[in-house]
């Protein structure tokens, strides 16, 4: 008899989510659903009728962890639809400021890690906040590596958090020979540092590929091998940057992109019968309480091929790059694997960047309606987003988030996991659940069909 | 205490003479940038650059000798200079950053370094702050009126304009000398200027003035603890020349009178906002 068990509100993410689990006599999962409930905040709806350059403004305050993928697929959604070409300096400036932030993200993220994972060689868990040693250097490290992202992200893009510079056709400013010569000091601050992370990082996640339990609300929770695996695709649509509709080859296909309700996706009305007061902390949802992901979950399902993806920087080492490891941990190194590029490509743009050079295109053309997208390879994955823009005026937009992408794939890979380490799958996914929740939802015909839910 | 805080007030003018040749006064404003500047203390400064127009000034970031002696002499209209304090440290990448300003800039200054409201990573990259005494300003298009109109003289000709003993002086290239009452003057003074309750940039590290020396001479107030080691290593560097305060005519007495002056008339001006201006109901008084 499965039973089911519900934590909410899941922790060491953004944003609001929980775990529904259908579970056998041993706890393991059958079936999973984790779904955002966040509310909705209607962006895209309120992004109608306005202009074209307040959009990616307001699509930047989506989350202020990844501002950058919201403003810079925004942005580019617009100048696809009007068919802007920026100069090649502001792309520059536009490739520093997507990379510190992925820096400065996934630096953060393994902030959140780092408290489901051993010390190598002990059964003692991370405790970032720890003064003691080697733990201390580790936090350190983490935030003189945030440090460098931010302080880059702010030089290039006037802010850290919601840039102001990246503008439609290019940037407000481009830099000073004295600013640029900072970013490239920052750059190579950071580099041996970024080397030395990933190491480490990735030395304490293999460790947690060896080891046969972990200890969750004092208990010891076999690790199955295949902790976190599903056979789901992936789709990425740029090893760093991104792709846009103006691209001659570009890296995303609109015609394989579908979208289904909620309802048709997630379980019907359960009531929970499994109830754990030791989960760490506060345990699990009470018996009796009744759960209906098919009404609670905040965003849409996309699929691509008629599928749930995995997106993210597993999702772009796999396209890119021929990796191929899987599961939870699997994507956790791939995320690690992420830091070195981040750096030699913002020291690369650094030296290619001409100081002197126009950043913002000659002429800005204000749209004929025709629909453009953008796609940005957030820390989190392929953040697509799609533009009309008709004489200046936005007259429709739509994001494709990564979290969005990852829910319903994520939820087949709880499949087979004790439900105690759901939390630790869901987390590899570095979920943004605020980033997920902004709905439109389309059916198959790419109909509007949840419309009626923002009016 | 009309004048504010402050260590130490002396008569001062720059030992250097091409700063001199172009500066409003005793270059002071100036000669502390070019100095601070060699020395490491600033990186830059943002100064009233000049502008398309002749006498509009246009903030600007000065990161070289050349840059300041481009943004010496007073232009009597509103230059904002705060608008680029927080891009002065992103696109600009500075790190140690010099203002100069009128009081209520250097109020702004002081507000944002305390309260950073939209300000991440601004407040502890101030280096130096320098305030200039003010009266009061004028939008710019007073000053075509008063020069072109009242001083009968075309804006592109005046090599220098000034307010002191009493009048609004007009200098042109070739050598006339034009003078307005001040009287005629007041109307076209920038409205907000009368609930102002600072003459001598109280809140700066370094003030400084034409009144109370001689022409050529400047009012230092040295008021920081900052502004007093940046003030002993130019002073150790031989970047000024000084007198006592004590020993020049018309002295501190008249900087006293002065700034009491504004002081009280704009008091009286934010007392009557409460009564006189509407029926039953209060203007807004930003000090409250
Ligand atoms: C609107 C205004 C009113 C003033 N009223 C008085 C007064 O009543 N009594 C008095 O003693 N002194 C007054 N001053 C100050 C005086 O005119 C000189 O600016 C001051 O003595 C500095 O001279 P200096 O030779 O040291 O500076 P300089 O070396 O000539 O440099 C002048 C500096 O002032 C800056 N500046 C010029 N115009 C402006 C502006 N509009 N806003 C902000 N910064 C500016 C320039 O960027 C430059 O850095 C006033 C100045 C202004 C701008
Ligand atoms: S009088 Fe006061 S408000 Fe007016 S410009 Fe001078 S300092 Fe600013």
């Amino acid at each position: 008899m499965s039973k089911v068990v519900e934590i909410s509100p899941t922790t060491r993410h953004e944003g609001h989510s929980k775990l529904v689990l259908k579970v056998n006599d041993d706890g393991i999962v059958e079936r999973g659903d984790w779904l955002s409930i966040t509310p909705v905040r209607g962006i895209e709806k309120l992004a109608i009728g306005k202009t074209m350059e307040q959009v990616p403004k307001i699509a930047s305050r989506v989350c202020g962890i990844c501002p950058i993928a919201h403003t810079l697929a925004a942005t580019e959604a617009m100048e696809a639809s009007i068919g802007c070409e920026i100069p090649e300096d502001a792309y520059l400036l536009r490739m520093m400021l997507q990379c510190a932030n992925r820096i400065h993200s996934h630096a953060l993220h393994n902030i959140l890690t780092l408290p489901d994972m051993y010390l190598p060689g002990t059964d003692s868990k991370i405790n970032p906040f720890t003064p003691e040693e080697p733990v201390r250097s580790v936090a350190k490290r983490i935030q003189t590596l945030r440090m460098v992202g931010q302080t880059i992200g702010e030089i290039v893009g006037g802010e850290a958090i919601h840039p102001s510079n990246p503008r439609v056709g290019g940037m407000y400013k481009n830099l000073t020979p004295r600013a640029r010569a900072k970013v490239l000091d920052l750059a190579k601050m950071g580099l041996p540092l970024a080397r030395e992370h990933m190491e480490f990082m990735i030395a304490i996640l293999r460790n947690y590929q060896k080891r046969d339990w972990a200890e969750v609300g004092g208990k010891e929770i076999p690790i199955p091998k295949d902790l976190g695996y599903h056979n789901q695709g992936y789709m990425a649509a740029d090893p760093v940057y991104g792709s846009s509709s103006l691209d001659e080859i570009p890296g995303w296909f609109p015609e394989r992109w579908t979208e289904v309700r909620p309802w048709d996706w997630y379980m019907g009305e359960e009531e929970i019968t499994l109830e754990d007061p030791s989960y760490p902390v506060g345990g699990t949802t009470k018996a009796g309480t009744k759960a209906w992901p098919q009404m609670e979950a905040c965003t849409g399902v996309p699929l691509y091929d008629g599928q749930p993806v995995e997106v993210g920087p597993r999702a772009r080492l796999v396209q890119f790059k021929n990796y191929d490891e899987k599961g939870a941990i699997g994507l956790q190194i791939a995320r690690q694997m992420e830091y070195m590029d981040c750096f030699y490509k913002i020291i690369e743009a650094a030296d290619a960047l001409d100081c002197s050079a126009p950043v913002i295109a000659d002429e800005i053309p204000q749209g004929d309606g025709s629909i453009g997208w953008a796609a940005n390879e957030a820390p989190r994955g392929c953040d697509v987003h799609l533009a009309k823009v008709r004489n200046g005026k936005v007259e429709y937009f739509s994001m494709l988030v990564p979290t969005t992408w990852n829910f319903p794939t994520c939820s087949r890979a709880l499949v087979g996991a004790p439900w105690q380490l759901t939390e630790v799958i869901m987390r590899a996914y570095d979920p943004c659940v605020s980033c997920a929740t902004h709905m439109i939802v389309l059916d198959e015909d790419k109909r509007l069909v949840a419309e009626k839910l923002l009016e | 205490m009309v004048l504010g805080n402050y260590k130490q007030v002396i008569a001062a003018r720059s030992t250097d003479a091409e700063i001199l040749r172009g500066s409003q006064d005793g270059g002071i404003v100036t000669q502390l940038f070019a100095y601070a500047l060699d020395a490491g203390i600033i990186d830059g400064a943002i100064v009233a650059g000049p502008s398309d127009e002749p006498f509009k000034p246009e903030p600007m970031v000065a990161t070289t000798r050349e840059e300041l002696l481009a943004s010496r002499g007073t232009r009597y209209s509103i230059s904002p200079n705060m608008s680029l304090i927080k891009e002065v440290t992103r696109s600009y990448g500075l790190d140690k950053v010099g203002v100069v300003g009128t009081p209520c800039q250097i109020q702004a200054l002081r507000k944002g370094q305390l309260y950073p409201v939209g300000l991440r990573d601004v407040p502890d990259k101030i280096a130096l702050a320098i305030g200039i005494f003010c009266m009061e300003n004028f939008p710019y298009q007073s000053i075509i009126q008063l020069v072109e109109d009242h001083g009968a003289t075309a804006l592109e000709n005046v090599s220098k304009l000034d307010i002191g003993k009493g009048k609004f002086w007009i200098y042109t290239e070739r050598g006339a000398t034009v003078q307005i009452p001040l009287k005629v003057t007041h109307k076209y003074e920038q409205p907000g200027c009368h609930v102002c309750l600072d003459y001598v940039s109280n809140l700066a590290d370094i003030s400084t003035g034409s009144v109370g020396t001689p022409d050529g001479w400047s009012t230092v107030f040295v008021r920081s603890a900052n502004g007093d080691d940046i003030w002993a290593k130019a002073i150790a560097a031989g970047a000024f020349e000084t007198k006592p305060i004590d020993s020049v005519k018309p002295g501190i007495e008249l900087v006293t009178k002065l700034a009491t002056e504004k002081i009280t008339k704009n008091q009286q001006y934010i007392e009557d906002r409460k009564t006189k201006f509407t029926v039953g109901k209060e203007l807004r008084n930003p000090y409250i």
